[in-house]
């Protein structure tokens, strides 16, 4: 294909987005482990987490993701 | 296939020929991914300090004169666990119900 086409720079362009997601996708998971580490691993590391422990992880993530958008909806009132 | 065969960029007068073209191509493309390795090792670093900083708290509680069995077995599960968590919190951010 060449190179300089409208498809080509078309198809860049959307590779070029895909990849930003993941980037994107890929530091929020890296953010928000660092932070539910803290909350949820209070002893010391064992060979396997115990079901409590992978819970509370789960909902820490779920539990940030519901706090964005109510500090978002937070933000957009205010301007 | 040569994108280039149907034109006449290769005729000389009119701009750059097909291989400068290329030419320079290439040499973007491998300083696109010299900079994408680098920002995976960047990345890795990253992850590396902060691994390190959260399996210090855990497990080297009371530094001694050297690192004991279980302080560094304590290491190796801690980064083991680390990476599991990355993991689940990946699958409850982006499956099932959301």
């Amino acid at each position: 294909m060449d190179p300089s086409s409208p498809a080509a720079s078309a198809e860049l362009q959307r590779f070029i987005e895909q990849e930003k997601e993941k980037a994107m996708v890929s530091e929020m998971v890296g953010k928000l482990t660092n932070a539910c580490w803290d909350k949820c691993i209070t002893g010391t590391p064992g060979t396997k987490f115990s079901s409590s422990e992978q819970t509370c992880l789960t909902n820490c993530a779920q539990r940030y993701i519901d706090m964005s958008v109510i500090i978002m909806k937070r933000f957009q009132s205010m301007h | 296939m040569d994108p280039y065969s149907s034109s006449s960029a290769s005729s000389g007068s009119s701009g750059p020929s097909t291989e400068a073209i290329m030419d320079q191509l290439k040499n973007q493309l491998a300083q696109a991914y010299a900079e994408e390795f680098l920002e995976a090792l960047k990345l890795t670093f990253l992850l590396f300090l902060t691994v390190r900083g959260k399996c210090f708290t855990k497990c080297i509680t009371k530094p001694g004169t050297s690192l004991s069995g279980s302080e560094s077995s304590c290491v190796s599960r801690c980064v083991d666990r680390y990476i599991e968590a990355t993991g689940i919190i990946g699958r409850a951010l982006f499956s099932s119900q959301r």
